[in-house]
C-alpha cells in the first residue's frame, strides 16, 4: 500500500523493490493528561479517523470505540547562515479512544535499573577522563618524552 | 484662629473638615485595643478577595437583565466556553456531566416515596384509551414526508409530536380535578440556554505554559482552573408554572455525606468537547418579567441516539442519564437566573423539575433536585451541598403494532408520566423566592425610556449569542510565523493587538464606543457636547 511509482527496470538495477507503506502510527507521550482509555499517536498525514481505527483494529487487534484527530502545526526555525524561515512538517494526531473499561499506561522505556546502570557507566568514564587529563597535565612540560621514564 | 489656618480648613471642603473640628467624645477610648482585621497579602488571597467582591457587585444588582450584563461584563467577545449540546453526546460523558453539575445520580425502578400519595388509578382508563388512539394516528395515520431528512430528523419529528399529543390528552382529561394544570404555560421547542462556571478540572496546556514562565507561579502550575459550561438544548414541550414544585428531599438533607459526585479531574476536552467563544446566556424558554417562572416538567427527544454508533449497550444507558442530568440542570439553572440567582451567588432554596425523554416509545423518567449552582473554584470539594438526580432507566410505553392495534401497552409508564402532571407546585412558605432582586427587579419597570430601552436591546443582543458584525480578531499564519515567531519584519509599523501588547480578547464589553448622535437630533448644546448617547453599563 504505498503511492511511490514502480521505477523502470533497467539492467542492473534490482529485480524487485519493496516499499513501505503511506501509513505508519507512532505512539506518543500526550502532553495533555488524558483518561485511561485514551491513547495517542502522531500518524501519517494522509490517514483519516477510519484508517487509524482499521489500522489499531486490523494490525493490531485493537478494538477501538471512537477515534479523534487534529492536525499540529509544524515547528518553524530561522536558518543560522542566510536568516530564512523553514517549516517542519505538519503533524496528525490521532486519540484513539479504547472502551471505557480498559487502561491504557504509557511503557516507561527507561526504568529504574537501566537508568542506574548508565550512570554507573558514566561515572566511570568520568573518572577515566579525570586520569587521563591528569597525566596530560603532568605531562605538558616535557614533550616527546615517553610516560614510563620517570622518577 | 489666623487667616491662613481658617482658608487651609475651607480648602479641605465638607467632609475632611468633620474630623479637624471633631468634638472629643467620651466613648473614644476602650480598654482593650481594636485593631482592624489582619489581612492576607499573599498573592492568591488577594485574588480571593476580588473575586469576593465582584460576586457581590453581581449579587447586589438589582434588576435580572442587568445582572446578566453584569456577568458579561469581562468580555467583549464572550467567554471561552466549553460547549454541551443536549442532542450530541460524546463517548463516556457521564461523568463528566455529573461532575460539573455536582449531580448525585440514583438509578431506581420506581419513583421515590414522595409520589407514593399521588394516587392515578381513576384516570388511567379513561386516558388510556384516548392515547392508543392517538399513538396510532401519529405512527400509521398520516403520511409524513421524510426525503432528505436524516433518520435522527425522522424521529424527532415523530416523538415530538406524539408528546404534543399526549400533552394535550393529559392535560384536558386532569384539568379538572388539578386545577394548577389551568394555571400552567406550556411551551413547544423553546430555546434552553444556560451558563455557569465549573471548578476542579487540570489547567490548559497554554495556562500550564504561562504559570511556569513567572518564576513567583511556578507552583501553582498543576492548581484546577475553572471552566466556562455553555450548555444548549430544546425540549419539545415544557410546562411552567407560577409556584415551584416541592422539594423532594429537605434542603439540610442535600450535603449529606452519603451522596457521591464522581470527580472528573481531566480536561473537558479530552472526552470530545469542544469549545467556543460564546457570551453567558441564560434563557429558560421565557423572558425575565414573566409570571410563570417555575418548570414543572418537559418533554426531550431522543434521536441523537441513533447517531450514536459506538456499539457500547452500557455508555448508551449513560448517554441518556448524561442528557437528563444536562437538560434538568441546565433548565433549572437558567430559571435560577431569571431569579436573580447567578453562577457565584448561590441559591437559597431547592428546586426540581420533571424530565422525561422520549422517542414516542421509550420513555426514561428523571427527576432533579437543584440543591446548589456554585461549581466555581475550590466548591466541587468545600461546598457540601449536592444536586440529587433520580433516574428511572427507559421502559416501553408499548412492545410494537400490530394490524392497527397497540400490542403490549405498559401502565407503569402512563402512570409515571400521570404522576408528574398530578404533582401539584405548592407555595414555599416563609422563603423569599427572589432574594437578591430588590426595586425595580426587572427592567421593564424603569421609568427612564432611555434607560429601558438601551438595557433591552443590550440584553436581547447578548443572549441571541449572534456573532458580531465585524469578524472576530485572529492572527493570521504568516503574522505568526514571520513576525511572533521569528521577527523578520523589524522595520514595518506595529500596529497590530499582539505588537501593542494588547489581548483583544480580554477587551471588556463597555470598552468600544457608545452610539453617535447626528448634529441634526442632537439637543442645542455646543458642537463637541452631546455627540454620544448615553450608556447604562450596570
Amino acid at each position: 500500500m504505498s503511492t511511490r511509482i514502480y521505477p523502470l527496470y533497467q539492467r542492473g538495477g534490482p529485480q524487485l523493490r519493496v516499499f513501505l507503506p503511506n501509513f505508519w502510527m507512532k505512539l506518543v507521550r500526550p502532553q495533555q493528561e488524558q483518561p485511561p482509555n485514551v491513547v495517542q499517536f502522531s500518524c501519517s498525514i494522509e490517514m483519516t479517523k477510519f484508517d487509524v481505527k482499521n489500522y489499531l483494529e486490523k494490525i493490531y487487534g485493537v478494538k477501538t470505540v471512537d477515534v479523534r484527530t487534529r492536525i499540529a502545526l509544524g515547528k518553524t526555525k530561522r536558518d543560522l547562515v542566510n536568516g530564512y524561515v523553514v517549516k517542519e512538517d505538519d503533524i496528525k494526531y490521532a486519540y484513539a479512544i479504547l472502551p471505557k473499561d480498559e487502561v491504557f499506561k504509557f511503557p516507561n522505556l527507561f526504568p529504574k535499573e537501566v537508568e542506574e546502570s548508565q550512570k554507573q557507566e558514566e561515572k566511570s568514564l568520568e573518572e577515566a577522563k579525570k586520569i587521563y587529563n591528569q597525566y596530560v597535565d603532568r605531562n605538558k612540560d616535557r614533550p616527546n618524552v615517553p610516560g614510563w621514564f620517570s622518577i | 484662629m489666623s487667616i491662613i489656618r481658617l482658608k487651609a480648613l475651607r480648602s479641605l471642603g465638607p467632609s475632611r473638615r468633620c474630623f479637624s473640628v471633631g468634638v472629643q467624645q467620651e466613648d473614644e477610648y476602650v480598654p482593650v485595643a481594636q485593631y482592624p482585621k489582619i489581612l492576607d497579602t499573599s498573592y492568591e488571597a488577594k485574588q480571593a478577595r476580588k473575586k469576593e467582591a465582584k460576586w457581590k457587585e453581581i449579587k447586589d444588582v438589582k434588576t435580572v437583565e442587568e445582572k446578566q450584563i453584569k456577568l458579561n461584563m469581562p468580555r467583549y467577545y464572550g467567554f471561552k466556553c466549553y460547549v454541551f449540546q443536549e442532542d450530541k453526546v460524546p463517548y463516556n460523558n457521564l461523568n463528566l456531566a455529573q461532575h460539573i453539575t455536582k449531580t448525585h445520580l440514583i438509578p431506581t425502578r420506581t419513583l421515590p416515596e414522595f409520589y407514593n400519595d399521588i394516587s392515578v388509578d381513576g384516570h388511567l382508563v379513561a386516558i388510556k384509551s384516548q392515547i392508543e388512539e392517538a399513538l396510532l394516528i401519529e405512527y400509521e395515520g398520516y403520511k409524513r414526508n421524510n426525503t432528505n431528512l436524516t433518520e435522527k430528523q425522522i424521529e424527532d419529528a415523530l416523538s415530538s409530536s406524539i408528546v404534543k399529543q399526549l400533552n394535550r390528552i393529559l392535560i384536558n382529561n386532569l384539568v379538572e380535578d388539578n386545577s394548577h394544570l389551568l394555571d400552567t404555560q406550556v411551551d413547544y421547542d423553546a430555546r434552553i440556554e444556560a451558563f455557569w462556571y465549573a471548578g476542579g478540572m487540570n489547567p490548559p496546556l497554554n495556562v500550564k505554559k504561562y504559570r511556569t514562565g513567572v518564576e513567583w507561579r511556578k507552583h501553582t502550575e498543576d492548581d484546577p482552573v475553572d471552566r466556562a459550561i455553555h450548555y444548549s438544548g430544546s425540549p419539545s414541550v415544557q410546562l411552567r408554572n407560577e409556584l415551584p414544585l416541592p422539594p423532594i428531599i429537605p434542603h439540610s438533607e442535600a450535603s449529606n455525606p452519603d451522596f457521591k459526585v464522581p470527580f472528573f479531574k481531566y480536561d473537558p476536552r479530552t472526552v470530545g468537547t469542544t469549545t467556543t467563544h460564546k457570551h453567558a446566556a441564560n434563557i429558560a424558554g421565557y423572558w425575565p418579567g414573566e409570571k410563570y417562572q417555575f418548570g414543572l416538567m418537559s418533554y426531550h427527544k431522543r434521536g441523537h441516539m441513533l447517531e450514536r454508533n459506538f456499539g457500547d449497550e452500557a455508555d448508551a444507558k449513560e448517554a441518556l442519564h448524561r442528557q437528563g442530568i444536562l437538560s434538568s440542570f441546565g433548565w433549572l439553572s437558567a430559571q435560577a437566573n431569571m431569579l436573580g440567582f447567578t453562577t457565584f451567588n448561590e441559591i437559597t432554596y431547592p428546586m426540581v423539575t420533571q424530565t422525561v425523554i422520549t422517542d414516542g416509545q421509550k420513555f426514561s423518567f428523571y427527576l432533579y433536585q437543584m440543591n446548589t449552582i456554585l461549581m466555581n473554584g475550590d466548591n466541587y470539594k468545600e461546598n457540601p451541598l449536592k444536586n440529587v438526580c433520580w433516574a428511572i432507566p427507559e421502559t416501553e410505553l408499548f412492545e410494537e403494532i400490530k394490524d392497527g392495534k397497540l400490542v403490549g401497552f405498559n401502565d407503569e409508564v402512563l402512570k409515571s408520566l400521570l404522576k408528574f402532571y398530578k404533582n401539584v407546585p405548592q407555595e414555599r412558605l416563609g422563603v423569599n423566592l427572589r432574594p437578591y432582586l430588590a426595586g425595580e427587579k426587572i427592567i421593564a419597570n424603569y421609568s427612564d425610556d432611555d434607560k429601558r430601552n438601551w438595557l433591552e436591546r443590550e440584553y436581547k443582543y447578548l443572549v441571541s449569542n449572534r456573532p458580531r458584525f465585524k469578524l472576530d480578531y485572529e492572527v493570521y499564519h504568516w503574522e505568526k510565523i514571520y513576525k511572533i515567531d521569528h521577527k523578520t519584519r523589524p522595520i514595518e509599523a506595529r500596529r497590530r493587538p499582539f505588537e501593542l501588547f494588547v489581548d483583544p480578547w480580554k477587551r471588556t464589553l463597555d470598552d468600544r464606543q457608545p452610539n453617535y448622535i447626528p448634529r441634526k437630533l442632537r439637543p442645542d448644546l455646543p458642537r463637541h457636547k452631546g455627540r454620544y448617547a448615553k450608556e447604562y453599563f450596570p
